[in-house]
């Protein structure tokens, strides 16, 4: 069952469009990494999902229900990016008061809370008021309010931006627990390595298109690049390969390897066997990858920041909007 | 109902949060101590009966519709005051001016009427004051709406030689219960006195305890007493409703649109909005939760002021009339007016600086309109001033105050219903309380409640079709 399916989805502002016709399915028990650049509109796709924003055409569906529909948004849990506490909340109280407007019972809140700061980590604090927590335990009591009434889609909007090394991990260890016991995660984030790390799939966005899908292994598998690596003291013939059609240059930073390049349509085989023929051995074949963080940056190069909200009226103030 | 009750706990939590609401608490408090020092002691029988009749050479005609006082050509004096059951007998003297001219309540021929034979006019209407003053009096109906300077009530000389004893003595009757609530029986006595002397046996009934009867009013437990007595009604009015109902509620109206100007421009912030947003509840019922959320603050401070002043004054004067607590929710109604004014701004442009300065222009505009309507009433019960003006004044400004909620009506009603249980009718007169025109509380509350829905429909309408 898709949890998140959303189809030619499009959002325009006046006349800039934030979402160009994104079509993406996130099935149940994954975790999904939204990826792009500021202003790609990756806040505004899970904006809309939550009701936040509103759509301007196309569908987007939450656990099989309109996305926004107030039945839909008591099964989903979201931290938002850049979230404001009220100061004059505890991180007790805080979570009481979502937790009533969520529904949740008040003998399940009073066990389930401390349960869920300390879970987060922060149930030390919990009686303190939030204006005393620094960014971290802010952002880990942002998590905890998202976890509290046990939801089956969780939306994470940079849950580990101002968090520490050690909180980093502890927060992606969190979060493969939750997708043990069965929850959906649906993250974006701008810490490539951690998204790497934890996401079964990723989408990246771009100025409103979704360009990138797919698994990690899939993203960042390199088609048709192959390192190759000779015996010691054998010489690799680069002259006779590149004569063959096949782009080789040596590896910097690995003496005796060479990366070779297969042509359009053709396979390693032709210069396996000028190898074996010129009595070479080959200790080292690998097809190359690359880092998701490669992926991303040959996909958004060279793309300038989008931009997902209205332009701003000269001498007006606007202390919301402008995410991602 | 769960999410209401939330939203209101937030909203409290919101409201006790800054210091403010504890200095204007620890104000209130100081306010009710002060007041619970207060000592009020009945002055001496001799002295009350002497300010009370004191009062009658001054007295309004109350049969008509009059600010201010007519001068009396009589003088009043009270004799052997002795304790009677539950009152006290007394004697009236009263000792009337001879008139030689005509006063105003007699009619006069105009000057371009006068003929030779009317040189003898005035002698034909010479009498005693009092006569003249008792005629004047039965003949005003309050229904007629007579103003006695503007239309002079015509009386005759048969008229003023055909009063009965009786006639004196309801006019007597009328005045103790006219200035000092005080319920009398009282029998003329002929023996032994010759007009322009008059004199009257008074009973009165219920002691001191009548509204009228001065007391002597002291503050710090004794400390510090008034120079003049005052009626006990008199002074819990003024504290009711000029010190509480007045300044108090005021300053109270401007703190409240400060502070609570913030709480939807908060709520509306980035970061803020998203996660409410998020959470299973329609817009239209965050906002209208949060709207009543924020009339807490108001809410608790007078309920505090008002409940803690109504104690102290009920506990030291004796008087536990129930009237006052109305300041409670008739306070928070106004300042629902206004914060729902705030609401709509603040939704609008999510400014809190905006939504102050259009409560408070938009409260100052309303104590305008009416103000301007409460003059254009009393202008409109008098036939021949009602003339002399156009008719878009009257019209612009009754619509004004059919759309517009009734803030200064809200007023008015409060004010008649603490006068009526404290003041004396005399000093409502005086107020001009009981001869205005006063709206029903229905239609008052009617439509300053259409208007508040109208200004949160208006603010749900934009709150619902943004996006945040």
């Amino acid at each position: 069952m898709a949890v998140i399916e959303t189809k030619d989805l499009w959002k325009t502002y006046g006349r800039i469009e934030a979402l160009k016709g994104v079509s993406l399915k996130v099935e149940k028990g994954q975790i999904y990494g939204l990826l792009g650049q500021n202003g790609a509109g990756k806040t505004t796709l899970i904006k809309i999902l939550l009701g936040i924003v509103q759509l301007t055409h196309g569908e987007a569906l939450l656990l099989s229900n309109p996305a926004g529909s107030i039945d839909v948004r008591r099964r989903v849990g979201y931290l938002p990016e850049d979230h404001a506490f009220p100061n004059y909340h505890t991180g007790y109280s805080l979570m009481d008061f979502y937790g009533s407007l969520y529904g949740v019972p008040a003998t399940v809140r009073k066990q389930k809370i401390p349960e869920t700061l300390e879970m987060v980590g922060i149930a030390g604090r919990m009686h303190s008021k939030i204006k005393t927590y620094s960014k971290g335990m802010k952002q880990r009591l942002g998590i905890a309010q998202a976890l509290l009434h046990d939801p089956e889609l969780i939306i994470l909007d940079e849950p580990t931006d101002g968090v520490d090394p050690m909180g980093r991990r502890e927060i992606r260890e969190l979060m493969s627990m939750l997708k043990e016991k069965g929850h959906t995660i649906f993250l974006n984030s701008h810490l490539l390595g951690e998204v790497e790390l934890i996401c079964d799939r990723v989408a990246i966005l771009q100025q409103g298109k979704l360009v990138r899908e797919g698994t990690i292994a899939d993203l960042t598998k390199t088609k048709g690049t192959y390192i190759l690596g000779l015996l010691a003291g054998q010489t690799f013939p680069v002259e006779a390969v590149t004569q063959l059609g096949f782009p080789v240059r040596p590896m910097p930073d690995q003496p005796g390897h060479f990366e070779v390049t297969l042509p359009e349509g053709k396979t390693i085989e032709p210069v396996m066997k000028l190898l074996s023929e010129k009595g070479l051995t080959v200790i080292h074949i690998v097809e190359k990858k690359q880092s998701l963080e490669d992926v991303f940056m040959t996909t958004v190069e060279g793309a300038e920041p989008g931009v997902d909200r209205k332009p701003r009226r000269r001498g007006t103030a606007r202390p919301v909007g402008g995410g991602d | 109902m769960q999410q209401f009750f939330a939203i209101l706990k937030d909203s409290f939590r919101e409201a006790m949060d800054g210091f403010v609401i504890y200095a204007m608490l620890v104000m209130s408090a100081l306010v009710i101590l002060l007041l619970g020092s207060l000592s009020f002691a009945p002055s001496e029988p001799n002295d009350a009966f002497t300010h009370i009749v004191g009062n009658f050479e001054d007295a309004v005609v109350e049969g008509g519709r009059l600010r201010g006082v007519l001068r009396q050509y009589a003088h009043f004096r009270v004799e052997d005051v002795r304790s009677d059951g539950n009152g006290y007998k007394l004697r009236l003297l009263v000792t009337a001016e001879r008139r030689t001219n005509i006063d105003d309540s007699v009619d006069q021929p105009k000057e371009g009427d006068k003929k030779e034979g009317d040189k003898k006019e005035p002698e034909k209407y010479k009498g005693d004051g009092f006569r003249q003053l008792v005629l004047v009096w039965t003949k005003l109906k309050p229904e007629r709406n007579e103003l006695p300077f503007l239309q002079p009530v015509r009386v005759t000389s048969d008229e003023l030689k055909n009063l009965t004893d009786e006639q004196f003595e309801n006019y007597i009757k009328k005045q103790f219960d006219f200035h000092a609530g005080m319920n009398v029986t009282v029998k003329r006595v002929v023996t032994g006195f010759t007009e322009p002397e008059y004199a009257f046996d008074v009973t009165t009934t219920g002691g001191t305890a009548v509204r009228g009867w001065p007391h002597k009013v002291s503050l710090l437990f004794g400390t510090w007493t008034l120079p003049v007595p005052i009626n006990l009604g008199e002074t819990l009015f003024w504290i009711q409703d000029r010190l509480v109902n007045g300044v108090g509620a005021a300053l109270a109206l401007l703190i409240s649109v400060v502070l609570t100007a913030f709480y939807i421009p908060n709520m509306l912030r980035k970061g803020s909005i998203d996660l409410l947003i998020s959470k299973p509840l329609g817009r239209t019922q965050l906002l209208v939760y949060k709207y009543i959320g924020g009339l807490t603050f108001i809410f608790i401070l007078t309920a505090f002021t008002v409940g803690g002043v109504w104690l102290a004054l009920a506990a030291r004067s004796g008087v536990w009339d129930l009237s006052f607590l109305i300041v409670i929710p008739v306070l928070t109604f106004t300042f629902a007016i206004l914060y729902a004014v705030s609401t709509f701004a603040a939704v609008f442009t999510r400014s809190a600086i905006v939504s102050i300065l259009l409560a408070v222009a938009f409260a100052v505009f309303l104590y305008i309109v009416g103000f301007v309507k409460t003059i254009f009433d009393t202008i409109k019960s008098n036939d021949r001033a009602r003339k002399e003006m156009p008719e878009w004044p009257f019209t612009l400004v009754d619509t004004l105050n059919n759309i517009l909620p009734r803030y200064k009506d809200l007023d008015k009603l409060t004010t008649k219903l603490l006068s009526t249980g404290t003041l004396t009718q005399a000093e409502m007169r005086e107020r001009t309380i009981d001869v205005l025109d006063y709206p029903s509380w229905g239609s008052t509350l009617g439509v300053s409640l259409a208007f508040i829905v109208v200004m949160l429909a208006l603010s749900c309408w934009r709150l619902n079709r943004r996006d945040y």
